[in-house]
Order: C-alpha cells, then sequence, then structure tokens
C-alpha cells in the first residue's frame, strides 16, 4: 500500500510539474523570464505560426574560386615584370586559369612559378596555352573563407546593435547555404531583401568624363571605350532612368574595405546623407587622392550604381559623406550595410517560407481547434465505449498532452503547423494503446476470468505489442526529423516526443489508475 | 459479462477465404497508380517541382476571381500561372503558383508593359531589383512576386500576401532526393526491427504490407490527381511507422494461437485470430481516422494534404493488415513448406 502511495505521488508529481511547465506558456516570454517562480524555458513558435521570412539563401562559392584565380593571375603578372619571362593575356574561364605562354622558356617559367604557389595544379592545356586550377586543398580553404566572411557579413547586417532586427537567424546550412530567419512582421520582404542581397561594394573612383547618356559619352571616344575604362550610371530615383554615364577607371582607387563606421547624418538643407569614416589607411589614401585632384569629380559608387559624383574642394582626410537624396530609412539600411562590409561573393535566394503574421496567428488558432476538437471527440468515445475505463484513458491521455507539451517547453523546442498534426496524431494513436490493452482485458473477462487477473494479463500481454507499435513510430518521426527542413520538423519533434509520453501514459498512469481502483478488491464486474 | 462492442465477440468472418479478391483489387489498385506515373505524371507540389506559391487574400468587396487575377498574371509575362480558390469559400483568398526558371522568360516579365503599373510602382520595382546584389536571378526572382502583387492591387483591388514560397530548381530537386532517402532509410530500419522481432516466417508478409500501404496510398494520390509534396512524404513517413501496428497487433495474435495449438489448420488459425483481434484492429484505427478528422475538418488548408494522405494511409493499412499481411504468412507457409512442419515462431 505504501508502495502504492509512494508510486500515485511520484506520477502525480511529475504530472504536475509538467503541466506546470506547460501552462507556464500562456504567460508571455518577458514575464516568465523575468519572474523568479516561474520557469524560463518554453515553447518556440515556429515561423509558419508566428509569421516571418524563412530564406535559405545559396552563396555563390563559384565567384569565390574566379576571384582568387583573377588575384593569382595578377602574382603571375607582377611576378613575370620583376623576373624575366613574359606572359600573354591571363583569363579566368570557370574554375581555371588560362595563361597564354610566348615561348617554351617563357612555359617553363609559368610552370615554375606555379608550382612555387602551391595552390595550383596544371590541367591539359594546348599549345602555347597552359591552364591551371586550384588544388583541391586550395580550393576547399576558399570556399571555407568565403562562406565564413558571407556569413560573418550578414549576421553583422542583421544583428546590427542599432538597426538589427530582433532575434532572427543566420546560420550556415550544408555545404553552400545560409539560413535566414527573421520571425514576426518586423520587416517587409522587400526591405529585408535590400538588406540582405546587396553586396554593398563601394568603390571611390576619379571621373574622367561624363555625359548625360552613354551613346552621348561614347560618341566622343569614336564609340570605343577607352582601354582600363568603363561606363557607370547615375539613375533617376523615381523613374530609374540613366541621369549621366561617367567614364571611369575599371579599378578602384579605394574601395569601402578601408571604412571603420558609417553612420545617417544630414545636408544642409536636412536631408539624409549617410556619413563614413575611414581608418588610417584608407584616409592616407583617400588624403592623398583627393589632395592630387582638387578641382576634379569623384564618382562614389555602390554595386556599380553611381550615388553621387561631387567636386573635390580640397584635401579631404578621414571622413566622407554619401549624397542619394535617400529617405531616412534608406539612408539608415545603407549605413547598416556599410558598417557590415561588402558581401565577397553574391547570394542568391534558392528557397523561401515566408508567411505573414495574420495567417500565422490563423494557423495557431486552428491548430488549437484541431487538436481541441480531437481530444474531445475520443474522449467522448472512450468514456462512451470504455465506461470507468475510458475515463481512466481519458485522464491518461490528458496527462500525456501535458507531459509532451511540457517536455517540448523543458527542451523548448518548436512548435508548428505540422506539429499541430503531429500533437493530433498524437492523441488518436495514445488511445490506441489504451484500446490494446482494454480489448485484450475483455477478452480475458470473456473467458471467464476474475477482473483482477484480467487487467493483469491484460497489460502484461498488451506490453509488447504496445511496444513493437510504438517503436516503428520512433523511428519513422526520427528519420523525419533528420531529414525534413522547418515546419515538417517541427512535425517529426512533437509525433517522436508524443509516442515515448504516450508509452508512459498508457503503460505507467492507465495502469496506476486501474491499481487504485479496483487495485486489491473482489470486484465482481468491472466497468470496460 | 456485457461489454458495448463495435464487433460482437465470437465473430467468424472468413477473410482468408476472400484473400484471392483482396490481392486483386490491391493489385488492381497498384496497377492503375503505375499506369498513371507514366501516363499522368506525378504532380508534384513546389516543395519538389520547384517554383514559387503565392497566397493571397483579397478584401471581400473587391469580388476577385480566377480569371481576373489570370488575366493580371498573363499580362505582367507570367505565363502558365495557376490560380485556384483556397481556403473558406467566403473568402476571396486564392493561391498563385508560377514557375519561371529561365533567365530570358523572367526579363521578359520584367520587361512587361502591359503589366497594369503605376510609374511609381516601377521606379520602386526597378530599385529593389538594382539592390539585388549584381546576380539578377535574386532581384527577378523576388520582384515578380512583388510586382505581380503590386498590379494586382492596382487591376483587382487590395490585398495582402499572406504567404510566399519559392523553391529553387535545385533545392526541389535535393528536396526530391531526400525524400526518397528518408522513405529507404526508414524502411531499412522498420525492416531490421522486424527481422530482430519476427521469425522468418512472419517478416515477408509484415513487409509486404508495409510496401502495399506506402504504394497504394501513393497511388491514390497519383491516381486523382493529388499534388504530391513534403507534407504527404511528411504522412507517408507516418504511415510507414503506423500502418505497421495492426499487422502487429494480428500477428502476435497468429503466433500465441499457433503455440497453443500443436496440430492445426492454418487457414482456421489466420482467421480465428483475425476475427479475434478485430474490435481493436478497427478501433485503433477508428480512433486514429477521428484525430485525423479532426485535422482535416477544422485543421485548414495547410495541414489538407497531409490529412487526406493520413487518412487514406489508415484505411490501407487496416485492411492490409487483416488481407495482405495474414495471407501472405499462408501462402508463404504452404508454398515453401519443406521439412520444418510448425518452427515455433521467435518470442
Amino acid at each position: 500500500m505504501t508502495n502504492l502511495r509512494l508510486r500515485i505521488g511520484l506520477v502525480v508529481a511529475l504530472v504536475g510539474i509538467f503541466a506546470f511547465l506547460s501552462l507556464a506558456n500562456l504567460v508571455p516570454e518577458k514575464t516568465r523570464v523575468a519572474s523568479p517562480l516561474l520557469p524560463d524555458s518554453g515553447l518556440r513558435l515556429g515561423l509558419d505560426l508566428q509569421g516571418g521570412i524563412h530564406w535559405v539563401l545559396g552563396v555563390k562559392l563559384s565567384a569565390a574560386v574566379e576571384h582568387e584565380l583573377e588575384f593569382l593571375g595578377g602574382n603571375l603578372q607582377a611576378a613575370a615584370e620583376s623576373g624575366d619571362f613574359v606572359v600573354g593575356d591571363v583569363d579566368v574561364e570557370g574554375d581555371t586559369l588560362v595563361i597564354q605562354a610566348p615561348s617554351k622558356a617563357d612555359e617553363a617559367s609559368i610552370r615554375e612559378w606555379a608550382g612555387n604557389s602551391d595552390v595550383l595544379r596544371e590541367v591539359t592545356g594546348s599549345e602555347g596555352e597552359l591552364r591551371f586550377q586550384l588544388t583541391a586543398a586550395w580550393s576547399q580553404e576558399v570556399d571555407r573563407r568565403a562562406m565564413a566572411q558571407v556569413l560573418e557579413v550578414l549576421r553583422r547586417r542583421i544583428d546590427d546593435p542599432v538597426r538589427g532586427i530582433p532575434d532572427s537567424v543566420v546560420t550556415r546550412q550544408g555545404e553552400d547555404r545560409i539560413l535566414v530567419q527573421i520571425p514576426g512582421g518586423q520587416i517587409d520582404r522587400s526591405r529585408a531583401r535590400k538588406i540582405l542581397e546587396v553586396t554593398g561594394f563601394l568603390e571611390f573612383k576619379l571621373v574622367k568624363n561624363a555625359a548625360p547618356s552613354e551613346e552621348l559619352l561614347l560618341n566622343q571616344y569614336d564609340g570605343k571605350l577607352p582601354d582600363d575604362t568603363e561606363v557607370v550610371y547615375e539613375r533617376d530615383k523615381e523613374t530609374q532612368r540613366v541621369v549621366t554615364a561617367y567614364l571611369v577607371a575599371d579599378t578602384a582607387d579605394l574601395t569601402g574595405d578601408y571604412l571603420t563606421d558609417a553612420r545617417v547624418g544630414f545636408d544642409r538643407q536636412q536631408r539624409p546623407i549617410v556619413e563614413f569614416q575611414f581608418n588610417t589607411n584608407g584616409g592616407a589614401i583617400f588624403s592623398e587622392l583627393t589632395g592630387e585632384h582638387v578641382g576634379d569629380r569623384l564618382a562614389i559608387i555602390l554595386d556599380k550604381q553611381v550615388y553621387s559624383a561631387p567636386n573635390i574642394r580640397s584635401r579631404i582626410g578621414t571622413r566622407g559623406q554619401i549624397e542619394g537624396r535617400f529617405t531616412m530609412q534608406e539612408a539608415a539600411d545603407l549605413a547598416v550595410v556599410l558598417r557590415a562590409g561588402s558581401l565577397s561573393v553574391p547570394v542568391v535566394i534558392e528557397e523561401e517560407r515566408t508567411v505573414g503574421p495574420a495567417l500565422g496567428a490563423d494557423s495557431i488558432e486552428r491548430g488549437i481547434e484541431a487538436s481541441a476538437l480531437g481530444l474531445l471527440a475520443i474522449v467522448i468515445f472512450s468514456v462512451a465505449y470504455y465506461r470507468l475505463s475510458g475515463i481512466y484513458a481519458s485522464v491518461a491521455l490528458v496527462a500525456n498532452l501535458l507531459l509532451l507539451m511540457g517536455l517540448m517547453s523543458l527542451f523548448e523546442a518548436t512548435l508548428t503547423l505540422p506539429g499541430f498534426a503531429g500533437l493530433v496524431l498524437t492523441v488518436g494513436m495514445a488511445v490506441d494503446a489504451n484500446v490494446i490493452i482494454f480489448e485484450r482485458i475483455r477478452e480475458e473477462l470473456r473467458a471467464a476470468k476474475a477482473p483482477r487477473a484480467a487487467i493483469h494479463t491484460g497489460f502484461n500481454k498488451a506490453l509488447w505489442t504496445i511496444l513493437d507499435a510504438n517503436i516503428t513510430t520512433l523511428f519513422t518521426a526520427l528519420v523525419l526529423f533528420e531529414y525534413g527542413t522547418g515546419p515538417i520538423k517541427g512535425f517529426a519533434v512533437t509525433l517522436s516526443i508524443g509516442v515515448i509520453t504516450s508509452v508512459f501514459a498508457a503503460l505507467v498512469v492507465t495502469r496506476l489508475m486501474f491499481e487504485i481502483y479496483p487495485g486489491g478488491r473482489h470486484i465482481d464486474r468491472l466497468s470496460i | 459479462m456485457s461489454f458495448f462492442e463495435v464487433i460482437p465477440a465470437g465473430t467468424k468472418i472468413d477473410f482468408i477465404g476472400r484473400r484471392k479478391i483482396s490481392a486483386s483489387i490491391s493489385a488492381l489498385v497498384l496497377l492503375v497508380g503505375i499506369v498513371a506515373v507514366f501516363t499522368r505524371g506525378v504532380h508534384y507540389g513546389i516543395d519538389f517541382a520547384g517554383g514559387t506559391e503565392m497566397q493571397v487574400l483579397f478584401t471581400a468587396e473587391s469580388g476577385a476571381d480566377e480569371g481576373a487575377i489570370r488575366s493580371v498574371c498573363n499580362a505582367c509575362g507570367v505565363k502558365d500561372a495557376s490560380v485556384v480558390r483556397y481556403g473558406e469559400t467566403d473568402q476571396a483568398e486564392f493561391l498563385i503558383r508560377f514557375r519561371m526558371d529561365d533567365a530570358g522568360e523572367r526579363a521578359a516579365a520584367v520587361a512587361s508593359a502591359d503589366c497594369p503599373l503605376t510609374e511609381a510602382d516601377r521606379a520602386s520595382l526597378a530599385e529593389a531589383a538594382a539592390a539585388g546584389g549584381g546576380a539578377g536571378d535574386v532581384g527577378e526572382k523576388g520582384e515578380l512576386v512583388d510586382r505581380l502583387a503590386l498590379a494586382l492591387t492596382n487591376a483587382v483591388g487590395p490585398l495582402e500576401v499572406e504567404r510566399v514560397e519559392y523553391v529553387g530548381p535545385r533545392v526541389g530537386a535535393e528536396l526530391r532526393r531526400d525524400g526518397l532517402y528518408a522513405m529507404g532509410i526508414a524502411s531499412l530500419l522498420i525492416l531490421a526491427y522486424i527481422a530482430f522481432r519476427f521469425s522468418t516466417r512472419f517478416a515477408p508478409g509484415a513487409v509486404l504490407a508495409l510496401v502495399h500501404d506506402v504504394s497504394v496510398t501513393a497511388g491514390v494520390f497519383v491516381i486523382f490527381g493529388m499534388e504530391f509534396d513534403l507534407r504527404v512524404l511528411a504522412a507517408l513517413l507516418a504511415i510507414l511507422g503506423y500502418s505497421l501496428n495492426d499487422t502487429i497487433i494480428i500477428y502476435d495474435r497468429i503466433r500465441e494461437n499457433m503455440e497453443l495449438r500443436t496440430k492445426h489448420d492454418l487457414v482456421e488459425v489466420l482467421n480465428q485470430s483475425v476475427n479475434q483481434t478485430l474490435a481493436r484492429t478497427i478501433l485503433t484505427s477508428g480512433t486514429t481516422m477521428v484525430a485525423v478528422m479532426a485535422l482535416l475538418l477544422v485543421g485548414g488548408e495547410v495541414i489538407r494534404p497531409f490529412a487526406i494522405a493520413m487518412a487514406i494511409g489508415i484505411v490501407v493499412g487496416t485492411y492490409s493488415s487483416i488481407f495482405i499481411a495474414a495471407p501472405t504468412l499462408l501462402f508463404l507457409e504452404t508454398r515453401l513448406k519443406s521439412g520444418e512442419s510448425s518452427g515455433k515462431a521467435r518470442k
């Protein structure tokens, strides 16, 4: 008897703790964390329930390899100039560096240079043309660095101390993907795209010439661009039409890599501008550049778009500003992007699952309704069909749900809409265990066994059937957890925890109730 | 002692005697399913096929209908968009789907002059596209969604974009591949478990029933042209785990009855076992079905494909435990019986 009391106490305490953990979710998280009595941990809501942006960004690692090859090509040309050999054209074709070698002696020198570089391996070329690719090891290293850089920059853009987005997630996913999750309706899609996808590559170039259109500009050079130059455009903000075409050098005089800070400021007319500051090295270059070219125009170019091209009035040191007829928000977002630095390789949205907050709230409502309806229908069935034993089964079912929600809260698991489906399915499957036990007990009773013996046999014989049935379900739930993404993972989570708690509920909680009544009493009829 | 019973105790239905009919039905469904796969193909949802899906909600006064939305899509160069009414019928809620992987087509759509957009709309779209850091497909992908939203607002009425899903071609292919892996790994785990729990005489029937349930459920989806996406895959995996339950109940009973009698007529033992466990086979499936019905009725559109697949799977799973798993045992015992006469099942 004391043994029974102890077990009742243990089960009640356990269910009570998890009930407390489950119900604590009704209290807002902030209050919960602030309160010393309430648990800090609680259920997380998936983005499909609270609304938000879910993006999987693909990182174009091929671009990182190209950059690396271009850099090595530049090194080779520098080596050729300082050494005594000649190289012809150096091109990057995808993942291959293609070098034209004028003579056999030059070929040998190029091979020697490549051998010394330690990062190139030769692939079959043709007469007078050498081809190199990155070694596997170096190629991996280049990819690794690019991923780390992109991840870091995107994190800084989202976690910016001033304009960061709370609770957002930026994590690596697989080889070349980055998962971005921004919960709630904090930011609309198009603004999020502007902040995340923009390369943020800032360049400063002296203006060689300018005209209202590319055609007019090129007419001055007989329709052909001079060597080592390119044309960049300034567009009207409203219509996006080209206002001015600028002829500039194809390499930048100074880039945003030297920036230490960028912030919103205002010009004399109180229009928002972005003020920036260079580090010492950048400041030195900027000061020399502006000092030598007083009176010339300097184009400030962000991702190939000219924002402004002011005249240089005097030598400027470490500070500058970008005017672009910004709105306050645009200026602030641009400052964030400049502070975070530019992406070394582009990113592309490969997968998107964005849910508006209204739809999310609607889904929560539907999930709760479906769970409540499922629970109610099954409780009605159990009690109608199995009477007192049905009440036992229903109590076990509620205990099961409390344990499930409590465990999920404890582990801070994420509840999604398919997670609700897992919950409802758990309710349906949890009662299966009771059905198996009760049907077995009925069978024993039909064979004229005494109620107590029938209960005993019923539980014992049903044990393995119940375990078998639930273990196989657990297998598939675990596979689904490993494979599934986002909302589907939520289904796997509720299903796997639900399988475990429902076995516990049927084998421990229901059984305990039978031990309380009829327990050791001799009864003639068992209500089942 | 009397109980409230769905299946009266002592029910004797000759299930095993009807094995030829049941085998024919299953074979027929599978055959039609396979033919449908080749003739009509599998109707993949965007998870597996790739593409863009927008769920939009118009105000009730807008009087929006499929035709109006479709013509705006066409005007904006988004060809072959599928537009269907979604959710409750009293709401002007629609699902717009399109797939435009070809960069040229997308560029043409962006350039389309017929799109009902104001100058200001075009300017803001162009600006957003310019932001898409040089990688053209980024800006354009997002832009088609924004572009359609603006055009629909102008031409049809105020709307809210409730959900946007986009799956790129690479991700779609990966999800298809991973989905197959998941099915494969889950099947292997369950096979290993069956091998561990059942003797060699029981295992083939359980495996056959399992394969039967998943293929028939998938087959029904293909035959009725229902969409196959991640939610359906999740349901198929859940069925894989769940459908074994009834088979286990029946097999456990067969094993028990075989141990009780040393000399037995196998057909009689099988029939007896199926009949003895019929109530619980039906009740366990019934309760789970009740829960799935709750999902189907109030769970909403997003859950519906999952609930439908689960419902089919539960029915098929119960049927197969009775009509596939038990007869397979009979088939193997009579055809492959060599020296061993009553090899006891492992427990």
